[in-house]
């Protein structure tokens, strides 16, 4: 009875301990697993090409800046194109979708039900079923191989989604507010700017960060949709470099590190935002 | 000018009907208070009247002019929400500022205006803050100025106080008493289900029940003459005494057989024709007292429980004049009295009301003797 009694006492503190020790050692892995080949890419662009090969994990032998001036000379011009796609569908995505939440919650609109399962219904369908359509419809828009074209498929497959995101958040936002503008005099126009858009700021910078996030790595849409260099993406453009000078892979190490960076510099700018902005529309 | 008709107005959602025919007149510059239980239609009422609600049927005159489509921003009202509705993104400034901005007014103006309206509502040293550096009597000080700003007509609050509390409460009563001295002019529309809040502030009471008018009138005379039973249980805490009797004679004087054997001769007139039929006699707490020695009693019981609130106590008493539930007795807090004890009750027959079958006051000028 005494030393049943004694044992739970004694091994209280010891498998918390373990726990958090486990815990630790499994974020530790995880956390390895994630950085260790973003880590490798950008060494591996500091080294040549046979040391790549020879000596996969080593230190580079020599820190030059060289594959990356030749990496960062060979994006360039993609680098501008996934820049002017990225931010303008980024700007249009995250107006017309916090347009339609706002609608979607603020105002009555018959058989609202069904509106709302229209549009989210867009996250239902699959790019890889419309590429044929869509091909012969931008085609025929006469915008075909453009930056227009990519601007707007990026839009339109991603309004629904972040729709989606802003009008769980707008659920949350209390009625009182809009009423206490409406009897102030404001229009719904600025209801929605003045009032609702700034109170929108935690998911609104989730949904630029989600929607930079997929169009700066977007691949098959800018893949099929444009064929000039001066049109095409960094993701082509990485995936052309490779076949051109699939020999020398420690510019495009070099070259991949470069165009990862601007995402992970607004990934770390945002990331307080970006979490809040998420958790807080997931309550509705 | 900011009268207020309201004739047979109505408002349904779907087939459901919320308020059923509404007819009130609202003078200028009078407080009214509407109360009544939870879901008997004050706040849509008030709802309907800031415009934020669509009118059904029926009319809504502000200043004699229709409103029942004008925008809410047209109505010339100001309303104060129970959230108090602050927009948290903005300074106390900037909420205060919002409508006048929104109006086009000149800059100066606006910032005469927000000054004047913080010096009243002592808000000066907190116009740059937000709302969630403040605390819930300044939100709603802040609530109230972002209305007072406007140079209302018409000052709607809905449930302004039941975010505070008991303290707070108060104070803020007594700061919105204040306000509505210093604006003699403008008409004030207050929804509370607090009677003390009711009371305290208003001209008028409109007492409502299931979307209907139970009654309008001074909160006294609503307290001391309810038209009915609901009005009579609902105005007052405790709330009347409702004890079921007999009318074994009526004319110019009136004979009540109570519920235990005794009978009761009122000085009063009753409607000859409800001879024989069953009454109700209602009798406030604070209008039965303890009988003197040799004195004849109305009523007698036995204490059920005391409740001693220092300057008065609340007896609950079983008696069998009043079999359904115990009668409520307010006496003196000195009073020399114990649970289990027998009492006999005494009461002035003045401050007795009567109701019929169906619980509608009877209507004689003898029972309210002020």
């Amino acid at each position: 009875m005494t030393m049943t009694m004694a044992l739970p006492s004694r091994s209280r503190p010891f498998w918390p301990a373990m726990l958090r020790g486990m815990l630790w050692a499994f974020l530790f892995a995880m956390g390895v697993l994630v950085l260790y080949p973003l880590l490798w890419m950008a060494l591996g662009g500091f080294k040549s090409n046979s040391q790549i090969f020879s000596d996969p994990f080593a230190l580079p032998a020599s820190w030059s800046l060289e594959n990356y001036l030749a990496g960062w000379r060979a994006t360039r011009g993609y680098m501008l194109s996934s820049l002017l796609v990225t931010l303008v569908s980024t700007l249009t995505t995250v107006m017309i979708s916090a347009w339609t939440a706002f609608g979607l919650t603020r105002t009555a609109i018959p058989g609202k039900p069904l509106v709302v399962g229209f549009i989210l219904g867009g996250m239902m369908l699959s790019p890889t079923v419309a590429l044929v359509p869509l091909v012969r419809m931008l085609q025929d828009l006469g915008i075909y191989d453009s930056h227009a074209a990519l601007i707007l498929l990026y839009t339109a497959f991603r309004v629904p989604f972040t729709t989606f995101l802003i009008r769980a958040y707008m659920l949350d936002l209390p009625r009182d507010l809009d009423e206490a503008a409406m009897m102030d005099g404001a229009s719904p126009g600025q209801i929605f700017r003045k009032v609702i858009l700034p109170l929108c700021q935690p998911i609104l910078i989730s949904c630029v960060v989600l929607h930079i996030l997929f169009a700066w790595n977007e691949y098959l849409f800018a893949m099929i949709f444009t064929n000039s260099p001066g049109v095409q993406t960094l993701p082509v453009g990485l995936t052309s470099m490779m076949s051109k000078q699939g020999t020398n892979f420690a510019a495009v190490f070099a070259a991949m590190t470069i165009s990862a960076l601007p995402i992970v510099i607004i990934f770390f700018l945002t990331q307080r935002y970006f979490i809040r902005g998420l958790t807080q529309g997931i309550g509705k | 000018m900011a009268d207020l008709t309201l004739r047979d107005l109505r408002k349904t959602y779907g087939n459901v009907p919320v308020l059923h025919g509404i007819d009130l007149d609202i003078a200028e510059g009078e407080f009214i208070a509407f109360v009544g239980p939870s879901g008997c239609g004050k706040s849509t009422l008030l709802r309907c009247i800031a415009g934020l609600e669509d009118i059904s049927a029926g009319e809504l005159r502000i200043g004699g002019t229709l409103m029942n489509h004008v925008a809410p921003a047209r109505r010339g009202i100001a309303m104060v929400f129970q959230s108090y509705a602050l927009y948290p993104h903005m300074t106390v400034f900037e909420n205060m500022a919002f409508g006048m901005r929104i109006a086009g007014l000149p800059k100066a103006e606006i910032t005469a205006r927000v000054q004047s309206a913080a010096e009243k509502l002592q808000l000066g040293p907190y116009l740059h803050r937000h709302p969630r550096a403040l605390s819930g009597g300044q939100r709603q000080r802040v609530a109230i100025g972002r209305a007072i700003v406007r140079d209302p007509g018409v000052f709607l609050f809905d449930e302004p106080l039941s975010n505070l509390d008991a303290a707070l409460r108060a104070a803020t009563r007594v700061e919105i008493a204040r306000l509505k001295k210093s604006m003699p002019g403008t008409t004030m529309i207050y929804v509370t289900h607090d009677q003390v809040e009711a009371m305290t502030l208003a001209d008028r009471i409109v007492v409502l029940r299931g979307g209907r008018i139970e009654q309008v009138g001074r909160p006294i005379d609503l307290y001391r003459r309810p038209a009915n039973l609901f009005v009579a249980g609902f105005i007052g805490s405790p709330a009347m005494n409702i004890l079921p009797a007999r009318l074994e004679a009526a004319g110019q004087g009136t004979t009540l057989r109570m519920e235990d054997g005794g009978q009761l001769h009122l000085a009063r007139p009753a409607p000859a024709g409800l001879a024989g039929r069953p009454v109700h006699l209602g009798i406030r707490p604070e209008d039965l007292r303890l009988a003197r020695p040799g004195e004849a009693a109305l009523l007698s019981g036995r204490i059920l429980l005391v409740e001693q609130l220092g300057e008065v106590q609340i007896l609950h008493v079983e008696s069998p004049a009043a079999p359904a539930s115990p009668l409520i007795v307010k006496v003196p807090g000195t009073a020399d009295v114990i649970e289990g004890g027998q009492v006999l009750l005494c009461a002035e027959p003045a401050a007795m009301r009567l109701f019929d079958e169906a619980g509608v006051a009877f209507a004689d000028e003898a029972t309210l003797q002020e």
